[in-house]
């Protein structure tokens, strides 16, 4: 349904965003659509940690991105080149103290499945939540 | 979209804050820097005006608890106004709606501070 590689901080969330709209009206969800609105949460949070963590060196090959709409389920996947994800399964929620580190615990909370992998050199990241 | 910020004083010398765009890891750094510039020039109470954020990341809500933090230091206070459902349920989410109790409108949110 969608697919997008991208290099940059502001083109790829741009492209998320826009993505999540098209996801929207493909479904006939509302723009209020909670479950909607869960999943771009979750998609920001996890693009963002790709963006910012996924081209070392910001060389090439650029972040791959695909969005599906499935079975009234929105799947969506990243591929990037960043270092491994060590603490993937086992990050929690920080106090409210802190200033970074719930993009994935909230991740993980709203979406039905988030599913990573290191593959050589590459991570693979897969984002399900249920319409 | 790039993060836009309009400061003025209020009539009770508090500061308002108001970003429009939205307050992401991209957007996230344009806040910090306003807020400093605002404790430089103005009143340590300051009200955030959120009516024009249009979506809230985990990083935008991380530069919110960085002001807050900066602003007790310079002993004032800051209050979140008019956030949409998007990020009030991130608010609520990360149980940060207990460190930022959020009111209605900026109107409310300069009522007595």
């Amino acid at each position: 349904m969608f697919h997008a590689t991208f290099s940059q901080l502001d083109e790829g969330l741009e492209k998320l965003h826009e993505s999540v709209k098209l996801l929207r009206e493909a479904s006939g969800r509302k723009p209020d659509d909670t479950n909607v609105m869960h999943f771009e949460i979750a998609l920001a949070e996890i693009g963002a940690n790709v963006l910012t963590h996924g081209r070392p060196n910001h060389v090439d090959p650029p972040i791959e991105y695909e969005l599906r709409l499935e079975q009234g389920a929105a799947l969506a996947s990243f591929i990037d080149r960043g270092p491994a994800v060590l603490d993937f399964a086992t990050r929690a929620m920080p106090d409210t103290e802190s200033e970074s580190g719930r993009g994935l615990p909230m991740a993980r909370w709203l979406l039905d499945e988030l599913l990573y992998k290191r593959d050589g050199e590459v991570n693979r990241w897969k984002l399900v939540k249920r319409l | 979209m790039t993060l836009e910020v309009q400061t003025r004083q209020a009539d009770n010398g508090a500061t308002v804050v108001a970003p429009t765009g939205r307050l992401d890891v991209a957007g996230a750094p344009t806040l910090k820097e306003a807020i400093s510039e605002a404790l430089k020039n103005g009143s340590p109470k300051v009200v955030l005006d959120m009516e024009g954020i249009s979506f809230v990341d985990s990083t935008g809500l991380g530069s919110v608890i960085a002001a807050l933090k900066q602003i007790r230091s310079s002993q004032g206070d800051l209050r979140l106004a008019a956030p949409n459902q998007q990020v009030r349920v991130v608010l609520e989410l990360t149980t940060l709606d207990r460190v930022f109790p959020y009111y209605s409108t900026v109107e409310e949110a300069l009522t007595g501070f």
